[in-house]
């Protein structure tokens, strides 16, 4: 009886300890090998639960280029100058993503790391500064290290303010052969966009420890007036409405229209023609953004 | 920027020249990588011909690690460092338009354009390879190996003796 408990012991334990020996050696592989310790995928799983990370400073700017900040001669000869270009931004965040975020593409934006900038309305002025001067600073948040490579962000109506109503509010001069003009346009139009990496002549949003990255929102203006220095058969020129279905609506040497106007008066070509310049006006530097309403 | 373009991404297989070849002393030899080639257009098709590139690797996002020009049909190829898998960037740039791809590379296609990194590659994975079908050849041959060892050694104390 002795012997049959003894064989019945034996029996069961002997693979435990067999099963629990190969098991153990499984369970370390990862940790040994170098190959999976080096993968993007792993690297990244790792920083996301990471609770405490080195971490920096996140400046988000706006820019309205040198377009907004110089003035430029429009695709119709009207050379336009900025006294202000006023836009409100609202939910602005910044996103580490994996797979990086095309705005190009259908996929969804798969965020590893979100942060929010900004959580309220506020409205800059573009055309603030002189042409060399830096875009427009709009908020600073701290935020863990990485490379922020998607922002998502708003242009609302401003509820307070020059702009009050307006999405975006254009004030200044046009002057063609001899003719001025003192113009205020307005638009309502909402936008929110969803943006990739910026591209430029610097990489931006690239957080390192201590350090501090810029995010930008860039809106370019050509794409509503075109741009002389363009070819008259470049897409933008073609797609731009230039300023002479503008200069159409001005009361003697003054301009003052806002949306309703626009929808109401612009010829119907010429309107969809803007509807579609504004709503393409979002950008990150020259990187692109996806239109979300 | 004026207008969208798009960044259409190839791989091609560069091949070098075939066999190595002796002659007065230099020798010529070959081997096979993997590049990346971009094409780069605008979005009514023309090509961004000699346009400005900017590579960038994963280890280092921050700063180029290539810089060049793409040819006048609008590509550039590059190979990227074997010692550096994961997402390479490229940016390309013309008279305001641009934008920035993203590349993933895998470690194993990474690896394969140097011969001795090939092999370190290789050996890695075979190695892998085998301990982890060992640990399953574990559970199953040795846990009955054992179990039948003990059972019949077992048996033989257990079994009667003659009378």
């Amino acid at each position: 009886m002795t012997k049959l408990l003894l064989l019945a012991s034996l029996t069961l334990i002997v693979p435990g300890v067999l099963i629990g020996c190969s098991q153990q050696e499984t369970s370390q592989e990862p940790v040994s090998d170098p190959a999976s310790q080096t993968s993007g995928e792993t690297a990244l799983d790792t920083t996301a639960e990471t609770t405490e990370q080195p971490s920096g400073t996140l400046v988000l700017v706006a820019n309205g280029e040198d377009f907004i900040r110089e003035g430029f001669t429009t695709k119709d000869g009207w050379r336009i100058d900025f006294e202000n270009a006023f836009v409100t931004l609202d939910e602005v965040n910044a996103y580490q993503t994996e797979p990086p975020f095309d705005p190009d593409g259908a996929a969804t934006l798969n965020a590893t790391q979100e942060i929010p900038l900004l959580q309220q309305p506020t409205t800059v002025d573009l055309a603030k500064g002189a042409a060399e001067t830096a875009p427009v600073p709009v908020t600073r948040k701290q935020a863990p290290q990485g490379t922020y490579n998607a922002i998502a962000w708003k242009v609302i109506p401003a509820e307070t303010g020059p702009a009050e109503g307006s999405t975006i509010l254009l004030k200044g001069t046009a002057q063609k052969e001899g003719r001025n003009v003192d113009f205020t346009i307005s638009f309502d139009q909402p936008l929110a966009y969803t943006c990739g990496e910026y591209v430029g002549d610097e990489r931006k949003g690239i957080l390192t420890s201590t350090e501090q990255a810029e995010l930008e929102t860039t809106l370019h203006f050509d794409h509503i007036f075109g741009d002389a220095e363009t070819a008259a058969g470049d897409a933008l020129n073609q797609d731009a409405v230039g300023f002479d279905p503008f200069a159409a609506l001005a009361e003697g040497d003054s301009l003052n229209v806002d949306s309703n106007r626009l929808k109401a008066e612009l010829s119907a070509q010429d309107y969809q023609k803007l509807l579609k310049a504004i709503a393409g006006l979002g950008h990150v530097g020259e990187g692109h953004c996806r239109l979300e309403n | 920027m004026k207008s969208k373009y798009l960044l259409v991404l190839g791989t091609v297989s560069l091949i070098g020249l075939p066999g190595a070849v002796l002659a007065h002393g230099a020798t010529v030899e070959y081997r096979q990588v993997q590049a990346i080639e971009i094409d780069a257009t605008y979005s009514g098709g023309q090509p961004m011909g000699n346009a400005q590139v900017t590579v960038y690797a994963p280890n280092n996002p921050a700063k180029p690690w290539l810089t060049g020009m793409t040819d006048p049909q609008g590509r550039f190829s590059f190979t990227p460092d074997p010692a550096q898998p994961g997402n390479w960037e490229v940016k390309v740039r013309q008279a305001g338009h641009g934008d920035l791809v993203t590349v993933p590379v895998r470690e194993e296609i990474a690896l394969s354009p140097s011969k001795t990194k090939e092999s370190a590659s290789l050996s890695r994975w075979v190695a892998r390879g085998d301990r982890d079908y060992a640990s399953k050849t574990q559970q199953v041959l040795l846990g009955a190996a054992g179990v039948w060892g003990f059972f019949g050694t077992a048996l033989f104390f257990a079994r009667r003796k003659p009378e």
